[in-house]
């Protein structure tokens, strides 16, 4: 029996994949750009927009090297390459393209961000999350927001291996074609 | 169907570049608040001004201070590129931070401000402890030094410049300490949290190349 392309599977996974590729995607260009200060200034305290790219990844550097994680030659190098990373499995999710393989991808980042988080908040640490760009302190929402995140991804991932062992219906009428 | 995919690609790049440059704001009004001359440190006319906002108690201002401070002053405040301005941002939840920031207040009056916040820093674990600031200040300074001192911390005379220390804070958006407000040809960054120096000085030398 051939299965609707409307499924409520494929939905979700429409869905979750929209999201999560437009919110890495969002977060990858935020550090590069650090965006919306204008008309957020509350939300992002004395930040000015629009640096050059080279002074937003430096100042990057120093959001990761407030968690007291790595040391400094691995934080300047994982500033230098994440929000690239964090833009191009955004769009690889957009796209659609061998999502099984960038979905794993993802949820592994966001469960080690999430870890990261919970470790932060956990140790009473009052440093920005650096999540989306500069802003303000990693608070209890910045984790629920996390957990939530890394929730949905994992759904979406389990939900995209198991949409790969049904076909899908119009590849089957390619086939029969 | 790729094709299709990389067109989807493109337009998203094409609506992220587009909205690069969506707003402007005006840089916070940092160094507008009236500075103790005995806490600044460096040329006033040096590329970047570098206004530091923290509390003795706080551990991780004691990491900044300790782990970049000797550095940033061989490199950078010395050889006139950061002109540092230092603030009091005395946190409600340290019991003593308010009494330390008094002390060193009072300190930087008589010019001692750098030898007080050097031990409140170096001993913060045992004041921290005993509550014993003024035995930790008395320390290091010569009896007359700390008679002038004591009398400036119970006269309450430098509580006005702790409390515009704490209001400029607050009007810039600081929440935690250290926050450091660094600004380079009228662009501000916040720095905040525990730095190593290689980061803090690659970030620096950003602003100065640019």
């Amino acid at each position: 029996m051939e299965s609707s392309p409307l499924s409520i599977r494929r939905v979700l996974i429409l869905a979750a994949r929209l999201v999560l590729g437009a919110l890495m995607a969002y977060a990858g260009w935020a550090k590069l750009f650090i965006p919306f200060f204008g008309w957020k200034g509350a939300f992002l305290p004395g930040i000015s927009p629009h640096p050059p790219v080279g002074i937003a990844l430096a100042l990057f550097a120093t959001q990761i090297d407030a968690y007291q994680l790595l040391p400094p030659w691995a934080v300047t190098r994982l500033a230098h390459a994440l929000p690239f990373v964090e833009i191009a499995l955004g769009l690889l999710l957009l796209i659609g393209w061998r999502l099984r393989v960038w979905a794993s991808l993802v949820s592994a980042l966001l469960v080690g961000f999430f870890v990261i988080v919970v470790r932060t908040y956990t140790l009473g640490l009052t440093i920005p999350c650096g999540c989306f760009g500069p802003g303000g302190a990693l608070t209890f929402l910045t984790v629920l927001r996390d957990g939530v995140l890394v929730g949905v991804s994992l759904l979406f991932t389990v939900l995209v291996f198991l949409e790969a062992r049904s076909p899908h219906p119009w590849a089957a009428q390619e086939k029969a074609t | 169907m790729f094709r299709r995919q990389l067109l989807a690609a493109a337009f998203l790049v094409g609506l992220a570049a587009a909205t690069a440059g969506w707003t402007h704001a005006a840089p916070p009004q940092t160094g507008s608040s009236p500075i103790d001359p005995h806490k600044v440190f460096g040329s006033k006319n040096a590329p970047i001004t570098m206004e530091v906002f923290s509390d003795f108690q706080c551990p991780a201002c004691k990491t900044l201070y300790t782990g970049v401070w000797r550095q940033l002053f061989e490199n950078y405040v010395n050889t006139g590129k950061v002109y540092l301005i230092h603030r009091d941002f005395p946190l409600p939840v340290h019991a003593h931070s308010r009494d330390a920031a008094r002390y060193a207040t009072a300190a930087a009056r008589v010019g001692q401000f750098e030898a007080v916040e050097r031990v409140l820093f170096e001993k913060q674990q045992a004041w921290d402890a005993s509550g014993d600031v003024d035995g930790t200040v008395a320390g290091v300074l010569t009896p007359a030094q700390m008679k002038k001192v004591r009398d400036l911390v119970k006269s309450g005379a430098v509580d006005p410049e702790i409390d515009r220390d704490v209001t400029l804070g607050k009007s810039l958006g600081v929440g935690s300490t250290p926050t450091c407000y660094i600004t380079c040809k009228g662009q501000t960054y916040p720095v905040i949290g525990p730095q190593s120096y290689q980061v803090f000085h690659e970030f620096l030398d950003q602003l100065l190349k640019q």
